[in-house]
């Protein structure tokens, strides 16, 4: 899929902004804090609805303003698919807190790269989970649904586990919060651990196309529940814990303490990696995205790459655009000109765009 | 809120602290009041008060009602072998609305909400078990709502009910009626399809 246009009023630093990108390779260049990635965030909620680095509405109007709108126009495939105009808006609340509206397409997804993303290898488990349920999220649309679910679930049951410390009925409280806890907390794992085997192939492809080395990339699920798929086997394992789980005054197994192993060559990739090779891996991770999720929605997704160069050797910069060519349309950002064959390149400078 | 006259300013803050109802609205809705006739808004009074003075709950279902037991327990048309468990008054009037449902109800006022500190002993768990107790039920059918303190409540029941009756079943989650299947989200829908049933 590709953006045909988006039209953006008062959202960040910009007031207006019209732009018209093409469907391939879309180089954004300019100095610092000009607002690259505050157009790539505008067309992340263009088409997903949600930013991908904020999950606070607030942060993202024009300052002062009580209202800001991102319209534009999706297109499916080469367009024979279908088109769609959406308009989304956030607006002030006469209570002071914003409100996000706009109406979902099914088939559109994008996948967002940032320098955030060295945190799913070097940073807490927290960030891995959250980066495995975005990929699940996208594969199967009811993955985020379920995730609110499950958290609405687990605030409620931890904050019985504080209030009943000591009490003896304890154990009847809790049942029917275990119940829901094993079931929606199951379905969470059943799907990562199937988005985990969808990146695998393309993982290893792309690491190999992509550095200057031989060695393999892998990603395996990591949960205290080894292999068990049934709601029976978290159920048990919450009966077990619960007197540390009394204590604690939290839930101390579930979904929301699983992790993901990325090694290299078998060793722990936050361990061993330099820090050129840990973004290369995050990118890689996200590329590998690309194809499970084009094959889910029925069209490729669209990639915004934040200054996704930076760090890298010039060796494997050549490589990963050469990469990025072959994929459908992609925005890249970067501080500096990059001479790339059929990219499009547009100067952003001051809350403005202009074709170079 | 220092510009407006005394009366003026304690009735923006009292509908200020309705639900829904923020300083914009309480000041639009006090100045439509200015403009009214004084019987009007005498009537509105009275009636706010009023439903504080002869609204009661009924002592069996704990419904909303203004004689006590309420006309759905008096009534000896409604089968009390069948007893429909909602969380609140408006619950009720929904199940009544579809006219299909003939048995009897109860209300028990709230859900299991441990963010708001409500357990079972703030509910009429224990007037349930006794209405219950007393015999005459043989299905007991829990319609609380789907969301995680409805679901919780109904399991909570489910546990507590299944050796005091003889069935306890669960209204089923799905698609609405009238509704197209493309517009329906993805989450009712997988439920609907969870929860599917032969066609005979």
């Amino acid at each position: 899929m590709q953006i045909g246009w988006i039209h953006v009023v008062d959202f960040r630093n910009y007031r207006t902004l019209e732009y018209s990108p093409t469907p391939r390779l879309n180089l954004l260049i300019g100095p610092n804090a000009q607002g690259k990635t505050n157009l790539l965030e505008a067309l992340g909620m263009l088409i997903a609805g949600r930013s991908f680095r904020t999950s606070r509405l607030a942060e993202m109007p024009r300052w002062g303003v009580e209202r800001s709108t991102i319209s534009g126009e999706l297109v499916r495939g080469d367009g024979s698919a279908g088109r769609r105009v959406v308009r989304r808006t956030l607006t002030k609340r006469e209570d002071d807190r914003w409100q996000n509206a706009g109406e979902s397409v099914e088939w559109a997804r994008v996948i967002a790269f940032g320098w955030q993303d060295l945190e799913i290898i070097n940073g807490a488990p927290g960030a891995r989970r959250n980066f495995i349920d975005g990929f699940a999220g996208r594969l199967y649309p009811t993955h985020l649904a379920a995730l609110v679910r499950y958290r609405q679930i687990l605030a409620r049951r931890n904050r019985l586990l504080q209030q009943h410390a000591h009490g003896d009925d304890a154990a009847a409280r809790l049942q029917p919060w275990n119940e829901q806890l094993a079931a929606v907390g199951m379905e969470l794992m059943d799907r990562r651990r199937k988005a985990v085997a969808a990146l695998q192939t393309e993982l290893a492809r792309i690491y190999r196309a992509l550095s200057t080395t031989r060695s393999k990339v892998e990603v395996r699920y990591w949960t205290a529940l080894g292999e068990a798929t049934e709601p029976a086997a978290l159920l048990a394992a919450l009966n077990r814990t619960q007197r540390a789980e009394l204590r604690r005054g939290q839930t101390l197994v579930g979904p929301h303490r699983d992790d993901l192993a990325i090694e290299i060559d078998g060793v722990d990739a936050r361990a061993f990696a330099s820090r050129g090779q840990q973004r290369l891996v995050a990118l890689v991770l996200r590329l590998a995205e690309v194809l499970p999720v084009a094959e889910a929605a029925g069209t490729a997704p669209v990639l915004l790459l934040d200054d996704a160069l930076s760090e890298l050797d010039p060796g494997v910069r050549e490589l990963v655009l050469r990469e990025l060519g072959a994929a459908e349309q992609v925005f890249l950002t970067s501080p500096e000109t990059l001479a790339v064959k059929g990219a499009a390149v547009f100067q952003v400078n001051a809350g403005g765009i202009a074709p170079v | 809120m220092a510009y407006y006259p005394e009366p003026v300013a304690r009735l923006i803050d009292a509908l200020q602290r309705l639900p829904g109802i923020g300083p914009k609205t309480a000041q639009r809705l006090t100045f439509f009041l200015l403009k009214r006739p004084a019987d009007e808004v005498r009537e509105l009074s009275e009636s706010l008060v009023a439903v504080k003075d002869k609204i009661v709950y009924c002592r069996t279902c704990f419904n909303v009602t203004d004689e006590d037991p309420c006309r759905l327990c008096a009534d000896p048309a409604r089968d009390a072998r069948l007893l429909c468990v909602v969380e609140e008054p408006n619950d009720l009037l929904a199940m009544e609305r579809t006219g299909e449902y003939r048995g009897r109800y109860h209300v028990l006022l709230g859900a299991l909400s441990p963010l708001d500190g409500v357990g079972p002993d703030d509910l009429k768990v224990r007037e349930l078990l006794a209405r219950i107790e007393a015999g005459a039920v043989e299905e007991v059918i829990l319609a609380t709502n789907p969301n995680v303190e409805g679901e919780a409540t109904a399991l909570y029941l489910a546990k507590l009910l299944r050796p005091l009756v003889l069935r306890v079943t669960r209204i089923a989650r799905g698609l609405p009626v009238g509704g197209d299947l493309e517009y329906a989200d993805q989450v009712t829908l997988s439920k609907a399809l969870e929860g599917r049933r032969e066609i005979s």
